[in-house]
Formats: C-alpha cells, sequence, structure tokens
C-alpha cells in the first residue's frame, strides 16, 4: 500500500526532516507512527498526503509515485484518503452535518448521497444526535470524532492521522482509537502520527519509531 | 448544474455574511456603471438631439429695411439654382416680430412697445438634408451674403458641428472617466473577494485536502464577484432610470423650443442589458483575479 524509498526531505540547508527514508506498509494495516518532536512523524504524512513533495527518494502509495503526478492526479489520489488532524480543521461557521457533507458535496456528488452517507459515518461515531451542532458547541472529544466521520465519508483506502488525540484525555483518546481500529477492521490502511507511548501500547499495533528523519525501531 | 448551484449558495451565504463590505464593493461597482451610464444616457440623447437639429438645418438670410422685390427674386433665383435647397419662406417682419412673441412671451410686451418693428424681414430655406454637410452650402452662403438687399446669413451647420465636436470631446472624456472608474470598481471587487478568500482560508485548505476540483475551490469566489458586479449593475441601471424620469420633464420645460420630449430616451434595452451584463463580466474578472490566490 504505502512504500517509501530513500525518501528525503530537506527545510534548511543540511537539515534534513526526513533522511534516506524506506519504509513498506501493507494494505489493510494498521500502523503508528511515533517519535519526539521533530522526528519528521508529520513531515511523512504531508508527503503522503502529496501537500509537499521529497527532496529525494520515491514515495509509492497504492502503486503509483506521489511524485510524477500532475495536479489533476494529485486531486484524485487526494479523494482516495482521508485524514485527521490534531486541530480537527473542522469549519466553525458550518454544522456537523454541513461539515462532513462538505467533502462529497465539493466533490459534486448528488444531495441524496450526501445525505445518505452523511448519516452512515454519524451514527458510525455516534454522533447522529448532533448534527445540527455547530463544532464549537461540542467538546473536544466529538470534534474529533466529527473529524473522523468526514475522513470516512469518502471511503478512503487509506487513513492518514496526525496526533489525533494530542487535545484529548486518555479516555476520550482511546475512544478515537477504537474508532481508527474499526476503520482498520473494514479494510481501510491506517497510519496515526503520535509521541503518546501508552496509548500504542494500549492499542497494540505495528509501531515505526521515528527519530531525526530516520527509522529507528520497528521496520 | 450541481456545480453552479453550490457556487451560487456559497457565494450567497459569503456575501450575506459579510454584508457591510459585500455592499461597499457592489455600490462602488454602481457609482462607476452609474457615470459611465449616465455619459452613455447624456451622450446618446446630445447625439439624438443633434440630428434632429441637422435635419432641420436651415440657412437664416436677413434682408436689409431697403430690400426691394427685385433683390428679393435675385436670392430666390440664387437659391433655386444651387440645388441644395428644398424648401424656402419668406418671413416678413410681422411675421419674425409674431414669432419672437410667441417664443419669448416674457419680451412680448417690450418688443410691442418699441415705436418701430427692430426685427428685418428674412428668408428661411431648408437644406436638402443629405447635402446638409456638404461644403457648397458654405459657397451659396457666401454668394447670398454678397448679393444686394442682403444684410447677413446665418447657417445653423456651422455652430452645430462645433457643438458635434464639443459633445464628441465630453464623450471621450466622459469614456475615459468611466473607464477608470470600472477599473476601480474591478479592483474593488478583487478586493472584497480576497477578504473572502482569507477569512474561508481554512475551507479551501480542507477543499485542497480532499481532492476537490480547482473549479470546485475557485468557483465561488468568481461567483461572488460577478454577484457583486451585478448588484452594482443593476442599482446603477436603477438609480440611473430614476434620475432620467425626474429630470426629462423639467428639462423640458426649461428648454422648451429647443428640446421636445420625444428627442429625450432612456437608454436602449440592448445599452441597458450590456451595462448589466458589463457589470457581471467587471465583477467576475475581480472574482477570477482573487480566486488565483486559491490554488
Amino acid at each position: 500500500m504505502i512504500e517509501a524509498k530513500n525518501v528525503s526531505k530537506m527545510y534548511a540547508r543540511g537539515v534534513y526532516a526526513l533522511h534516506d527514508l524506506n519504509l513498506t506498509i501493507g494494505k489493510g494495516e494498521f500502523v503508528f507512527l511515533t517519535g519526539p518532536s521533530g522526528a519528521g512523524k508529520s513531515t511523512l504524512l504531508r508527503l503522503l498526503l502529496r501537500q509537499e513533495a521529497p527532496n529525494a527518494g520515491q514515495l509509492i502509495v497504492n502503486g503509483r509515485s506521489l511524485s510524477k503526478m500532475n495536479a489533476g492526479q494529485v486531486q484524485a489520489y487526494r479523494r482516495t484518503v482521508g485524514f485527521v488532524f490534531q486541530d480537527f480543521k473542522l469549519i466553525p461557521t458550518r454544522t456537523v452535518y454541513e461539515n462532513i457533507t462538505f467533502v462529497p458535496r465539493v466533490l459534486g456528488q448528488p444531495i441524496a448521497i450526501q445525505r445518505r452517507k452523511a448519516f452512515q459515518v454519524l451514527k458510525w461515531v455516534g454522533l447522529q444526535h448532533r448534527m445540527n451542532a455547530f463544532p464549537l458547541e461540542l467538546s473536544g472529544g466529538e470534534q474529533q470524532r466529527v473529524a473522523v466521520a468526514r475522513a470516512l465519508i469518502n471511503d478512503p483506502a487509506l487513513v492518514l492521522a496526525d496526533e489525533p488525540t494530542g487535545n484529548l484525555d486518555p479516555d476520550l483518546a482511546l475512544d478515537i482509537m477504537n474508532l481508527f481500529r474499526d476503520i482498520n477492521a473494514r479494510g481501510t490502511t491506517v497510519l496515526v502520527a503520535t509521541h503518546d507511548r501508552e496509548l500504542i501500547r494500549r492499542v497494540a499495533r505495528r509501531t515505526l519509531a521515528l527519530d531525526q528523519g530516520r527509522i529507528v525501531e520497528g521496520q | 448544474m450541481r456545480a453552479l448551484s453550490y457556487f451560487l449558495e456559497e457565494a450567497g451565504r459569503s456575501l450575506w455574511r459579510r454584508r457591510g463590505a459585500s455592499l461597499l464593493a457592489a455600490g462602488t461597482s454602481a457609482v462607476s456603471l452609474l457615470v459611465l451610464g449616465l455619459f452613455l444616457l447624456a451622450g446618446s440623447n446630445a447625439s439624438r438631439i443633434l440630428e434632429r437639429w441637422s435635419a432641420a438645418a436651415e440657412l437664416s438670410i436677413y434682408l436689409t429695411d431697403g430690400a426691394t422685390p427685385e433683390h428679393r427674386r435675385a436670392i430666390e433665383r440664387e437659391l433655386a439654382a444651387s440645388g441644395l435647397v428644398s424648401a424656402h419662406s419668406y418671413v416678413t417682419q410681422a411675421e419674425a416680430l409674431r414669432r419672437f412673441t410667441t417664443q419669448f412671451p416674457d419680451l412680448a410686451a417690450s418688443a410691442r412697445s418699441l415705436p418701430t418693428n427692430p426685427l428685418p424681414a428674412s428668408y428661411d430655406v431648408r437644406i436638402r438634408p443629405e447635402r446638409a454637410r456638404d461644403a457648397q452650402v458654405d459657397l451659396l452662403a457666401n454668394r447670398v451674403r454678397a448679393l444686394p438687399g442682403v444684410s447677413d446669413v446665418r447657417y445653423d451647420r456651422r455652430w452645430l458641428d462645433r457643438l458635434i465636436r464639443v459633445v464628441g470631446v465630453a464623450r471621450t472624456a466622459g469614456l475615459v472617466l468611466a473607464g477608470l472608474l470600472v477599473i476601480a470598481s474591478c479592483v474593488t471587487v478583487m478586493s472584497v473577494v480576497r477578504l473572502t478568500l482569507f477569512a474561508r482560508r481554512q475551507e479551501i485548505e480542507i477543499m485542497q485536502l480532499v481532492g476537490a476540483p480547482l473549479a470546485y475551490i475557485r468557483g465561488p469566489f468568481v461567483m461572488e464577484g460577478t454577484l457583486l458586479g451585478l448588484l452594482g449593475a443593476v442599482l446603477a441601471t436603477m438609480l440611473l432610470w430614476t434620475a432620467f424620469a425626474a429630470w426629462r420633464d423639467p428639462l423640458v420645460a426649461q428648454a422648451t423650443g429647443v428640446v421636445d420630449a420625444g428627442a429625450l430616451a432612456f437608454l436602449s434595452p440592448a445599452i441597458v442589458a450590456g451595462l448589466i451584463l458589463g457589470g457581471a463580466a467587471i465583477g467576475c474578472l475581480g472574482g477570477v483575479l482573487a480566486a488565483r490566490g486559491a490554488r
């Protein structure tokens, strides 16, 4: 599913965020990416979302090299990826329902399909009763559930999460992780970046540890 | 169709959310289009009036007090031989006074109180419309002026030509001014749409991350600019029509005998449509320029 071949990303001259990184993540795997701040976790996720391109090496997802994609191909690729961020990235002026249907809407899907998908994912994250609430009326855990629902509405093959529990207390964090486990159980590949060792221990999945842009454990 | 409805809904929502700035942009757009419309309106009416005056251009031949019937026959022979004249009529001194008192009733009593009629007898000579701009008319005027019994010859065409030139210069100046205002309006719309773009940067980021097509990302901003321009243009047209309706009758009353009500008309439907679509196009351009920031 994901293959990194000698991937390097350098922001300042001589300072590598990722250095000659090699990794393979199989289809349907659930993998934690961990390491201290500045280890390169978020950089790798940005490369996988094709927000940035590596300076060297190749990043291959589903057999396609991300660096060789043109703008249209990047758009098509991103439609197959769900993402969840630490700060939720919900639109505060839109309701939960509108935030979730935002994705199928901007992809031009018919309203009936948008509605059906929104009800399905909201029910799945247990927030069908809050669909008319605005994000700021929700707790942190609920907001992250909405973000997870939004990531899933398009049935992605790959879900990327960058510190999805960083703003949540341990119990809520475990709830969110259980959602990711459920997503993974349906066959979706899940890659979660977190520095929360305790959470990783409780979920007990494959873990790749990064330090100074290199994989130091779990390869 | 779904995309268009999405653009309209998003643009409408954004315009309403920032209605103060939106009104300002639409207002600026309206002012520039109003100036353009005013010049178009004034220009088209001035052209129409000048055309009527041109069609009615006359050569006026004023006679001396001592003009004899023989002098008059010589004048009439010259006019007939020129081939430029469609009709002519002799105006006696009494008829000239009657016309004067009719056209200037306020001065009628004063004119009648004079011991003698000061107005000269004259010929009103109607030039064939197709020959009105012919240089031969000037030569005819010079020949007639040299005949005995003639004190002066006036030809409307000369000052009409001057007036047409003045109107042309004023129209060009107006169009340049309106052009500058149109650019200003485009920049204002662009600035307002850019503000929207900044306020919605998080939505844009999310749209980019979910792989929304570029047209879907930029469309609402282009639509917002178009709606602002359209709103401004409709506002300008309504103001222009209101001003025209309010000023037409007083203007005709002020200029009795010079301008008749039939000569004044509002802009043609084609020009109104052009003004409104032009406003929408200016807004659209502002929206497109601003939306380039959403990549």
